[in-house]
């Protein structure tokens, strides 16, 4: 059984802040393509966007300045804007559709 | 450790330079005048549209106009531009595209301004006797409309990529609302979920291509990331792979905005779904603002690499090479075979983006050249002016005819035959898509000369012959619209609708074409000297900039003395 400090886990570095960044970036990218509830669907694309936003961190502590975490308030904010219109685009179709299933609208294709 | 160091010696730096930022932020907003005037307007829009008379709610579309002419005449160096067209003057990218925003914007403005009129619920809220503002959306149309334009003007200005990201979304986000919302019909609500969804995953992907080039670099500020680029390139011979990754996911996401290939999947069923009239606006907005933000995040590497100093590293070159190759095969074959008119000039889109890419293999040449042919950038942005001209005239006319159930024309049956009844639309129609197609005394014809003489003589002979073939390939349907309006039969009910704006700014549209193909020379030349550097130059490079500005000042200087004088 390795302690904590033998690991190399003890002071999180620069790697352990990408690669969480990656995983979570991955896994909204597979939810995005996979999944077919559009609230769900929503939700990925924000996983994305914090797995952009935990990367921002690191590399902004990285560097010892700190033009990487204002960037990241600037992401929230474009996050939350699209939370709004993404809201209203789900209930504008749960009202004309009854169902929030993407492959409901299949009206456009050729 | 090296980074750590430059880090303390910046901080150390940066105190005297807190003086100069008052200087930097009265320059910045010197120049972001005909963006404070189009959000000002756009405010305005959102209160008229709900005004208590209806003689105010009407007035929303005069204000956006008013609003975008007044932007003109304060974009900055207007009277250098202007005088630019003749003589030769240095002026940037940024002042071209907001010039191109600007009057581009303000035919679809004229093309969409009867959008909101035209919609069943306006027209139920404007008869009740009590006025519901809950049923109508004027002011947020035309806002949305203006907020956009804004965010492709900001986009080509951006000196940061925190403002380019924001710039993008502000382009973005109004497009979702008003594809939604521009047209009552389950079509369209269909269309403005596909693109929001595709949006925000785009968004997702260049942002994290944004992360990568911030931790690569160490920094937001463009000229700073070129700066630290080059130093890299001379220290280790090669650019990092982080570096390489951030952008080539930053490119990639791009795509979505120009609607290229692997990214253009969406564009058929939005161009489709969407109102005419805002097809119009997505054919020409995000995709001119998507070129915009290429070239900025492009000459940040430079065109310096390969053996003979004048190419993209080899990875993003190849990369380039496949989105230009695959969007015009993909666009142009799948364009063939639509049975909608929509459609195929969606596909049509696809294709101008990957003939538009072939201006960014080639780039800004290191030595300028005499000839105005051999600047990849140049072309790009005078074929946007082209593409934009013709997208507003095919879009605007489509937008102009109705079927017997009222709705907007679509198919190739309901445009056939549109000569025989209404003779200036079928003709506003064929001089548009023939400047599509590329006939030669239209501006389309300069646009694509233009692009590939630069690329031929950049030494990208395939990509020429690809481009041509291409070319050819696309006029199977650009001829089929056009032999469809004349000789086709004609369908029962079709009408035109009467909104006078939307005929003039598609015939303004069709019109500039033809002359701009007699006269577009000294446009050719704005867009090369606007093109001449790059828009982002390295601090030495920015010197010499400098230099030439304070030799171009100098007849200026002159010309005021004389002013006064008299």
């Amino acid at each position: 059984m390795m302690t904590l400090a033998e690991t190399g886990l003890q002071y999180p570095v620069l790697a352990h802040f990408l690669t969480t960044g990656a995983i979570l970036f991955a896994l909204g990218m597979i939810g995005f393509l996979t999944r077919r509830n559009l609230i769900i669907v929503f939700l990925c694309t924000e996983m994305m966007f914090q797995g952009v936003v935990v990367t921002l961190v690191g590399l902004s502590k990285y560097h010892m300045n700190v033009t990487g975490q204002t960037f990241v308030i600037f992401v929230l904010t474009i996050a939350a804007c699209e939370a709004a219109l993404a809201l209203g685009l789900v209930v504008l179709m749960f009202r004309r559709k009854r169902t929030l299933d993407s492959l409901s609208w299949s009206q456009l294709s050729g | 450790m090296i980074d750590i160091m430059t880090t303390l010696m910046t901080l150390a730096q940066a105190a005297p330079e807190a003086a100069k930022a008052t200087n930097v932020i009265t320059e910045h907003l010197g120049n972001l005048i005909p963006e404070l005037i189009l959000l000002t307007g756009g405010v305005l829009c959102l209160m008229t549209g709900l005004g208590r008379e209806e003689g105010t709610r009407k007035a929303t579309a005069w204000i956006a106009g008013a609003s975008l002419l007044l932007a003109i005449i304060f974009i900055p160096n207007i009277h250098t531009i202007t005088k630019g067209f003749y003589t030769k003057e240095i002026l940037d990218m940024s002042g071209f595209i907001k010039l191109a925003a600007c009057s581009i914007g303000f035919l679809l403005l004229l093309v969409s301004a009867a959008v909101p009129d035209l919609l069943p619920q306006t027209k139920e809220a404007e008869k009740a006797s009590k006025f519901d503002p809950g049923n109508i959306f004027r002011g947020e149309y035309f806002a949305f409309f203006l907020f956009s334009l804004v965010g492709l003007m900001l986009t080509a200005g951006a000196k940061d990529l925190i403002w380019l990201f924001l710039a993008l979304e502000l382009t973005s986000l109004p497009t979702y609302v008003m594809v939604a919302s521009a047209r009552k019909n389950i079509a369209a609500q269909e269309a403005g979920v596909k693109y929001f969804f595709l949006g925000a995953l785009s968004a997702a992907i260049f942002l994290y291509g944004f992360a990568l080039i911030y931790g690569a670099t160490g920094h937001t500020d463009l000229t700073e990331i070129k700066n630290v680029i080059a130093a890299q390139n001379l220290a280790n011979g090669e650019l990092s792979g982080m570096l390489i990754t951030g952008l080539v996911l930053t490119i990639l996401g791009f795509c979505f905005k120009i609607a290229a290939f692997p990214m253009h999947y969406y564009a058929a069923d939005v161009y489709q779904g969407a109102s005419s009239a805002v097809t119009a606006f997505l054919a020409f907005v995000p995709k001119a603002a998507g070129f915009a933000a290429l070239i900025i995040i492009l000459s940040t590497v430079g065109w310096i690499y390969g053996p003979e100093k004048n190419h993209l590293p080899e990875i993003l070159e190849i990369l380039l090479w496949v989105i230009a190759v695959a969007s015009m095969f993909l666009g142009n074959v799948l364009g063939m075979i639509q049975k909608s008119v929509k459609r195929a000039l969606a596909y049509s889109s696809v294709a101008h983006s990957g003939y538009m890419v072939i201006g960014l293999l080639v780039g800004i040449p290191a030595v300028a050249s005499d000839s105005a042919i051999g600047n990849g950038i140049a072309a790009i942005i005078f074929y946007l002016f082209a593409y934009g001209l013709a997208s507003v005239g095919s879009f605007g006319i489509l937008a102009c005819v109705r079927n017997e159930k009222g709705e907007e024309v679509d198919s190739y049956d309901e445009i056939a035959g549109l000569f025989k009844n209404h003779k200036v639309i079928a003709a506003i129609l064929a001089l548009s898509v023939f400047s599509l197609l590329g006939m030669p005394p239209l501006m389309g014809f300069l646009g694509k000369i233009y692009i590939f003489g630069s690329a031929f003589q950049a030494g990208f002979i395939w990509l020429v012959i690809i481009a041509v073939i291409n070319s050819a390939i696309s006029g199977a349907y650009y001829l089929r619209i056009a032999n469809a309006a004349f000789f086709g039969k004609p369908a029962e009910g079709i009408t035109a609708t009467n909104t006078p704006g939307r005929l003039t700014g598609a015939f303004i549209g069709a019109v500039a074409t033809l002359v701009l193909g007699f006269t577009g020379g000294f446009l050719v030349d704005t867009a090369s000297h606007a093109a001449e550097k790059p828009p982002v130059l390295r601090d030495d490079e920015s010197k010499d900039k400098a230099a030439a500005f304070d030799i171009n000042l100098e007849p200026q200087a002159a010309l005021n003395k004389d002013i006064y004088a008299q």
